[in-house]
């Protein structure tokens, strides 16, 4: 099957990325950081990416949450090239599909747990046709007693867990997560990683999760390994075994 | 949103502040300097009302606020008019500015002007005004601690208080109109003649009449409406108004401008959140805006309630001078007020909107 063909296929996967290419130009100097990356995501998988710094992980996800343009290729969410797409459009794509969760939690810290969730919901305007209420995603996350505190008064674990309820709020079809356990000890990170598990599995959320950690990657259920921009090797993570020197 | 608006408001006191403050300064700049002119001017325009004359014939081209005049009116002119058919009552009247208090002392002839409605109601002291008599309402001798009796000084000449009148007349210091023609050094000149139409004489005949031989002078009726709006030709007053306004609103767009500007790149985080989170530009302009307008609000609100302070102790420590605050005036201020605060707003929440997510989220 050729890339044209591939393009076109009836919808079958989340994400999509054909012939991915991005470039950063500073002036004269053009710094590649992804080339010819295709990357097929399934509904409802959970994908992990690895990789050395530099690799072009975070890029990856950056350009499939539509928060920059590629070089060029197609970007396919849910069957929708958003790399066609201008920024209101994309803008459009990422509030109704993706939700993010950061290495750093980036929660507002003028509010409350409850009014960042508040505050997605209100972006998205559509909350009131969400199943899963906060109360209820509050309960699932262990976060029941939290609401009303400021980000500075919760742990990372907390604040971490507060970024997932916020991303889950609207129930996207898929949730970006760039090194969510990055900032947060063994403990707090197992406890996030095994809240991220549980979605996939109880809600059926498409994840792509970038992660230097293996034991991280662990809980998908595919390991992508960047390298120098490329997709180097990708297997279940019960086959995968790590080549890279400096991975982790 | 409202809820991280007010968040925002609150995280950063000091700025919200400053910048509510800067909104009711300006507000208060409008509101008590406009407010004093327009009292002023209004109170003057009232007070040449009461006098109670049909016209008031000037030379021409004179202005209707008599302080810009010089007396070149000849005083027998009050003769021949007074033998004009249909004209009850002349009066003539030199205006002389004491500057050092900011206020007009009229020269009259006492027994003349007392031939109008609004003739000298004396309740203390006698109706005298000849020599160095003056005679002036019960506001100014409250003020200037003054009873008959008490001498009184302008232009480097003493004057003794023979009458207290009540309040209302056309100025308030009344002096003898020859007495002031030597000291103005304009022996048998006036600055303006007030006019009265007999009773039973029809007012359109004697103005035509009045039009056709003083036709080389200014003649204004007390029924022309441009006299109420004579504001408007005060030389240099409308520029004068646009200047406070434009001061004004320049200090409330100035601060919101840069506070808000400062605000954006201190929130330059926050903002790459809400745009992964998928806030659209429109949201981001949105709240911006909505941030501003609270604060230009809550600006415009206190600078009003400062404005009505002032207003009052104005009036109380200068009992003689006038500040208005009509609603007009007040709804001005509020529209211009919150003008300022958005469009200083405009620039940093169309900045904000259009800054790159991935960059944002990666500001530190």
């Amino acid at each position: 099957m050729n890339k044209a063909e591939m393009a076109y296929k009836p919808v079958e996967y989340s994400i999509r990325t054909v012939d991915l290419t991005m470039v950063y130009r500073s002036g004269r100097v053009e710094v590649p950081a992804l080339y010819d990356v295709d990357l097929d995501v399934e509904k409802g998988e959970f994908v992990a990416i690895m990789g050395p710094s530099g690799c072009g992980k975070s890029t990856l996800l950056h350009l499939l949450g539509g928060l920059m343009q590629p070089t060029s290729g197609q970007i396919l969410i849910d069957g929708t090239d958003i790399a066609q797409l201008g920024d209101a459009e994309r803008t459009s794509v990422r509030r109704l599909k993706v939700g993010y969760v950061f290495q750093r939690f980036n929660l507002l810290p003028t509010l409350t747990a409850q009014g960042n969730i508040d505050l997605a919901k209100k972006i998205h305007g559509n909350g009131h046709l969400n199943p899963y209420k906060s109360e209820e995603i509050f309960e699932m996350l262990g976060l029941s007693d939290k609401i009303h505190f400021r980000p500075s008064e919760l742990s990372g674990g907390e604040q971490q867990r507060v970024a997932i309820a916020r991303a889950l709020i609207n129930h996207p079809a898929i949730i970006l997560a760039d090194e969510p356990t990055g900032s947060l000890d063994s403990r707090n990170s197992q406890q996030v990683l095994r809240v991220l598990q549980t979605l996939n599995e109880r809600l059926k959320q498409t994840i792509v999760m970038i992660t230097h950690d293996s034991e991280a990657a662990s809980v998908a259920s595919r390991i992508v390994e960047m390298r120098d921009g490329q997709i180097f090797k990708q297997a279940s993570h019960l086959a995968y075994e790590p080549e890279l020197e400096g991975l982790l | 949103m409202e809820s991280m608006v007010v968040a925002n408001m609150r995280s950063r006191p000091t700025r919200t502040f400053i910048s509510v403050l800067a909104v009711a300064i300006g507000v208060i700049l409008m509101l008590i300097i406009g407010g004093i002119v327009s009292g002023t001017l209004n109170d003057y325009l009232n007070r040449t009302m009461s006098v109670g004359a049909d016209f008031i014939l000037q030379p021409s081209g004179a202005s209707i606020f008599y302080a810009f005049n010089n007396a070149t009116l000849d005083g027998r002119i009050a003769q021949k008019l007074r033998e004009t058919s249909g004209i009850g009552a002349v009066t003539p009247v030199l205006a002389m500015m004491n500057v050092s208090e900011f206020g007009l002392v009229f020269g009259i002839d006492l027994e003349s002007y007392n031939q109008f409605p609004g003739r000298l109601q004396i309740v203390s002291g006698t109706a005298s005004l000849k020599g160095d008599d003056v005679i002036v309402d019960e506001l100014y001798a409250r003020v200037h601690k003054l009873r008959p009796g008490s001498h009184l000084t302008f232009k480097d000449h003493d004057f003794t208080v023979s009458g207290i009148c009540k309040p209302g007349a056309v100025v308030r210091v009344f002096a003898p109109l020859a007495t002031l023609q030597d000291l103005n050094g304009t022996p048998g000149k006036a600055t303006i003649m007030f006019i009265k139409v007999a009773p039973g004489a029809e007012r359109s005949e004697v103005e035509s009449r009045l039009r056709g031989t003083y036709a080389g002078y200014g003649l204004t009726s007390t029924q022309d409406e441009t006299l109420l709006l004579a504001d408007t030709k005060m030389p240099g007053l409308k520029e004068f108004q646009v200047v406070v306004i434009v001061v004004s609103m320049l200090l409330s767009f100035m601060v919101v401008l840069v506070a808000m500007y400062t605000t954006i790149f201190e929130r330059t985080r926050e903002i790459g959140i809400l745009k992964s989170l998928g806030a659209s530009r429109g949201f981001i302009v949105a709240m911006i805006l909505k941030e501003t307008v609270i604060i230009s609000g809550l600006g415009v609100l206190f600078g009003i309630v400062v404005s009505e302070l002032a207003r009052k102790a104005i009036i109380h420590a200068f009992p003689t001078l006038q500040v208005s605050m009509t609603w007009p005036e007040v709804l001005t201020a509020c529209v211009l007020g919150l003008l300022g605060g958005a469009l200083g707003a405009l620039y940093p929440a169309y900045k904000a909107a259009r800054m790159d997510p991935v960059r944002a989220l990666t500001y530190e």
